[in-house]
């Protein structure tokens, strides 16, 4: 009797383990995650989907003004099935969109991986008369199905230039 | 008998190493009813245990 009561106990901690090893892998590792990859400058930021489950949007770190952000959106597809859906991304200030960035399916293997790419101009986005020292912000959305990914993108004031001071007349 | 021990240690040991790996790599993606159900197991899983090795004489 004490026996099989002790295998029991046994039994039932096998049961848990393989339970709690059944929630990882089902829960935790199956289904379709997105990340973000953002190039700006040299820094290279990861946005992973778990982020956007904290936080409404994330802050990207800065672009400087003349330079270029490279957008990178990855898509894993951890599931038996392929996937496939449609992967908007648009820029918007103001809640006004400015312009539509890229706009295509993108179909994946089961257990593979997509990707779409596309790049941000400063350039672009700032007008020509605007001050050195004021700063702007951009919000990029991305849209996959019902999910939608927010990056708000700062781009730099720029540095003022060096100014050169004469220098005073030497009194003798 | 010790070597039953050792053995027994060596399976906890790989089965906490197992756990502590799925969870620092996963947990970030686990639902809340995963996470709920997961620590209630993790819960039930050392209580079992508890019982197990206080019925063999630990």
């Amino acid at each position: 009797m004490a026996t099989k009561r002790r295998n029991l106990y046994l039994y039932l901690t096998l049961l848990c383990f393989f339970g709690l090893i059944a929630i990882f892998i089902v829960d935790g590792y199956m289904g379709v995650y997105d990340t973000v990859y953002v190039t700006a400058g040299e820094r290279e930021q990861k946005i992973e989907s778990d982020v956007w489950l904290r936080e409404d949007k994330f802050w990207s770190s800065g672009v400087n003004r003349g330079e270029k952000a490279f957008f990178r959106y990855e898509v894993d597809n951890r599931r038996f099935s392929g996937y496939t859906a449609d992967i908007e991304a648009s820029l918007w200030r103001s809640q006004e969109k400015v312009r539509d960035l890229i706009s295509q399916p993108l179909a994946i293997d089961a257990f593979g991986k997509g990707q779409l790419e596309w790049v941000i101009d400063t350039t672009e986005l700032v007008p020509s008369d605007a001050p050195p020292e004021q700063s702007y912000e951009y919000t990029v959305i991305i849209k996959r199905e019902q999910l939608e990914r927010d990056v708000i993108i700062y781009i730099n004031p720029a540095p003022y230039p060096l100014k050169v001071v004469p220098a005073p007349p030497r009194v003798d | 008998m010790k070597l039953e021990y050792v053995l027994f240690g060596f399976g906890i040991l790989f089965c906490l190493a197992g756990v502590g790996y799925l969870a620092a790599e996963y947990v970030k993606n686990l639902s809340e009813i995963g996470k709920l159900v997961s620590l209630l197991m993790t819960v039930a899983m050392f209580a079992f245990l508890s019982k197990y090795f206080e019925d063999i004489g630990w």
